[in-house]
């Protein structure tokens, strides 16, 4: 019998999970990319970000573009094992 | 205070957010499809005509191609700059297309050698490209294309080479503008 297992609380979370699963699908996405597809605010976001940033599983880029500043993300290895991870374990709830 | 997920709710935002992610990231519209499309079929069909019209040099119609690069990589560049999201099907499609185009220049370089039978050789290139391209977006009429330029290859080996451009320019029309015509419809749907 499969064996329940506290799902990841930083992943656990509507504006996270949604943040992770469209960085599992790019090479990397811009700030605004995330908050158009989230339809999250740019302050919810910024917080969001950064949690998942301090847990390893995203790299955020700040650079500019032209004299206006730039933030890209990325999902790091760390980010995908976890990612995998809660999925799995999702389905067990599921089941 | 953040809501409280269910099982269900979870997996809806995961396969919500990767389909808009998919939708929204892959492709230009079938812009360089079109530029193409447009741009080789004149060539031959401007080729095959002026050499039956006798004109000493058809194959100045094919200077036609040197705007079209310049539009070809400034367009791709500003559209790559611009992306707010890459992806690696995207990626993957580009590089793809450039090791094509590389080819096609080195069966251009080396055409005299090839008793200027370069046209199949080109459609044969076009072919995998567009084949490989419908493969990765998915897309049945855009694989088709590319099976008609293969066969379209085969059929102008056994051609004189001026005939060769008359088919090349009806294989480009059917294998690689009606797949951009409908990349392009398939894009404006998801606006």
């Amino acid at each position: 019998m499969s064996e329940f297992k506290p799902l990841d609380p930083l992943l656990h979370s509507q504006l996270r999970l949604a943040v992770m699963s469209l960085l599992l699908s790019v090479e990397e996405a811009e700030f605004t990319f995330l908050k158009e597809k989230t339809e999250s605010t740019a302050g919810n976001l910024s917080v969001q970000l950064d949690k998942l940033e301090k847990a390893g599983y995203i790299e955020i880029e700040k650079s500019f573009r032209g004299k206006r500043p730039l933030t890209t993300c990325k999902i790091t290895g760390k980010g995908i094992k976890a990612f995998e991870a809660y999925v799995e374990n999702l389905k067990k709830y599921i089941q | 205070m953040e809501k409280s997920l269910t099982s269900n709710e979870s997996l809806a935002i995961i396969t919500e957010m990767i389909a808009k992610a998919k939708r929204e990231t892959v492709g230009d519209g079938g812009f360089q499809m079109l530029l193409w499309g447009w741009v080789v079929a004149i060539c031959n069909f401007g080729h095959y005509a002026l050499e039956k019209m006798n004109y000493g040099a058809p194959y100045v119609v094919w200077l036609l191609i040197i705007p079209a690069t310049l539009v070809s990589f400034i367009k791709g560049y500003h559209l790559s700059k611009k992306a707010p999201a890459k992806s690696h099907l995207t990626r993957v499609i580009n590089q793809l297309w450039i090791v094509i185009f590389v080819g096609m220049i080195i069966v251009l370089a080396f055409m005299g050698q090839l008793n200027f039978h370069q046209n199949p050789i080109i459609l044969i290139l076009a072919g995998i490209g567009v084949f490989g391209t419908g493969a990765l977006v998915q897309e049945k009429i855009v694989r088709f294309g590319g099976v008609f330029l293969l066969v379209s290859a085969a059929v102008s080996f056994f051609l004189p080479v001026t005939d060769q451009y008359l088919l090349s320019g009806l294989a480009i029309v059917v294998g690689y503008l009606i797949p951009g015509y409908h990349i392009k419809k398939k894009s404006l749907e998801r606006v």
